[in-house]
């Protein structure tokens, strides 16, 4: 999981802007540089573009205009194949976890490899892996329903990163958290970020952002407005 | 592509499990659309053999007049020998048409002798080599012997024939029509049945689109879940139909067949009946291609 820190960016944008069909612009030619081997937080109020932002880069909308990418590659250009090879070297974690119901905590961090052709032995071994990374190896056979906030966010953060990813985009990913397990996950955010991997994280929690002390880019009516 | 396969085939089983009632109702669907397309084909599939053998044993009749001479018979078999298409020709005499009918007619048979004297008339079978132009042919011999001393009438199997294959064609065409209508409805209740699972797997085919999945592992279990509905539901149709053809058989097929003059009626040919199972399996695999079909607009 230790990724070597080649220079360059690993996000660009250049005059971003998204406007969707009511009229509504979510982003507004917003530049920005992420590096590889960065640990980023995006924040802003409701309605700043953080998530707008995210899912431009998860590929899932395609802006208005300006230039959108992603470790060199631009991504308005993918072809629908592209996309999917592009979206194996990208994790994501939402702030509702969105971990399948009737799937055990092994079986919801499996099911990426699974879907992704490699072999059963393989997809255990790696599974078990990444759930005693996240500390969550004696849980493995619960059902979310079974588990805390906490746990169930880190199982999502286990079934992001057992693909490897080259960058994780986390939307609000302590947002149902209590202040303590925020703090959790953050420091396994660090651990991930530590070993290479660009890390993104969207949130509007100023004291969270100020305790882990990382790079902020604040957006506001979908205007870059402060890097700090 | 074994893998993606073999996750279709897993995801699609249990699917089928989980949603089975909703599925019993495409697969029915299915099977009535392939029951009844099936149950035309072995109709039309029974009249082509029928067709086919009274062709190979089809005999032009020539009647004669009582009074017939035998220069005017002379002349007949003459007319006969310069036919190529002939096989051979023989003559029934009056005594022997008399015989033949009463053998043929069993009881009845004895009927004749009431009606006094012998009303049967002496004839020539004439068999003929099957092939093209063989109508043509025979309705140019039928014209002229009409015209020839002796001869009362001439009659050939070929006109019922004829009419045979058109009521063939009207029954297939009807079979055809009604089976493709039913078949439509049968991909359209399968694609139904299949968006519905695929609405119970929403969530995770939500984290297999951000994962960036192989268009095989998403599309392709709900396309093999239409495949494995369709592939059920023909042979669901193909068993009944054996069923009912082998509880009628005995009873009501096997009379209707001497009574028609064919050997045996007969159960779909294998090669039909593997294309009805192929064809459920395709319009199933079609029914899950529409519903999966929106699902990699990535």
């Amino acid at each position: 999981m230790i990724r070597g820190r080649a220079p360059g960016p690993m996000i660009e944008t250049h005059h971003l802007s998204k406007l969707y069909n009511r009229g509504v612009h979510a982003l507004r030619d917003l530049s920005l540089k992420v590096d590889k081997g960065d640990f980023v937080f995006l924040t802003g109020p409701s309605g700043a573009g953080k998530s707008t932002l995210l899912r431009l880069l998860l590929r899932e909308e395609l802006p208005s205009e300006g230039v959108l990418r992603v470790g060199g590659r631009e991504l308005v250009a993918l072809t629908a194949s592209q996309v999917q090879a592009y979206r194996r070297t990208v994790g994501f974690i939402f702030q509702d976890f969105r971990l399948v119901p009737r799937f055990t905590v092994f079986q919801n961090v499996a099911f990426v490899m699974r879907v992704l052709g490699v072999a059963q032995i393989v997809q255990q071994r790696k599974t078990f892996q990444v759930l005693r990374w996240v500390g969550l190896q004696h849980r493995m056979n619960a059902y979310p329903e079974e588990l805390s906030g906490g746990e169930q966010q880190r199982v999502a953060i286990a079934r992001a990163l057992v693909n490897e990813p080259h960058l994780i985009l986390a939307d609000e990913p302590t947002g149902n958290l209590d202040p303590d397990l925020a703090l959790e996950i953050m420091n396994l955010f660090r651990e991930i970020n530590a070993r290479g991997t660009t890390v993104l994280v969207a949130t509007h929690d100023r004291e969270l952002i100020r305790h882990v002390g990382r790079r902020t880019i604040a957006l506001e009516h979908g205007r870059l407005v402060e890097v700090a | 592509m074994t893998r993606a396969f073999r996750y279709a085939v897993d995801e699609a089983l249990a699917s089928l499990w989980r949603g089975r009632q909703s599925g019993l109702l495409s697969t029915s669907t299915i099977a009535l659309a392939l029951f009844i397309l099936g149950g035309f084909l072995f109709v039309t599939s029974n009249l082509d053999r029928l067709g086919s053998e009274w062709g190979s044993t089809a005999e032009m009749s020539v009647y004669l007049n009582d009074d017939v001479t035998p220069e005017q018979r002379k002349a007949i078999e003459q007319t006969f020998a310069s036919r190529a298409a002939i096989v051979d020709s023989e003559y029934i005499s009056k005594a022997a048409a008399v015989a033949r009918f009463k053998e043929t007619f069993g009881d009845l048979g004895t009927a004749i002798d009431t009606v006094g004297g012998n009303p049967l008339p002496a004839s020539y079978e004439v068999r003929w080599h099957s092939g093209s132009g063989e109508q043509v042919e025979m309705d140019r011999l039928g014209a002229v012997l009409r015209r020839t001393p002796g001869v009362a009438d001439v009659r050939y199997d070929r006109e019922w024939i004829g009419r045979l294959l058109t009521t063939v064609n009207v029954v297939r065409g009807i079979g055809w029509v009604l089976g493709s209508l039913l078949t439509v409805a049968a991909a359209l209740t399968v694609a139904n049945v299949v968006r519905l699972s695929l609405y119970a797997r929403r969530d995770e085919l939500e984290i297999m689109q951000l994962v960036g999945a192989p268009t095989a592992y998403i599309r392709g279990p709900f396309v093999m879940e239409g495949l494995l509905q369709g592939g059920i539901g023909a042979i669901a149709a193909l068993v009944a139909l054996a069923i009912g053809f082998l509880v009628l058989r005995a009873r009501y097929l096997t009379p209707l067949a001497s009574a028609v003059n064919l050997s045996a009626i007969r159960f779909l040919p294998v090669e039909l009946s593997a294309g009805l199972v192929v064809g459920g399996m395709l319009v199933g695999c079609l029914g899950g291609l529409v519903a999966a079909w929106h699902l990699t607009d990535s």
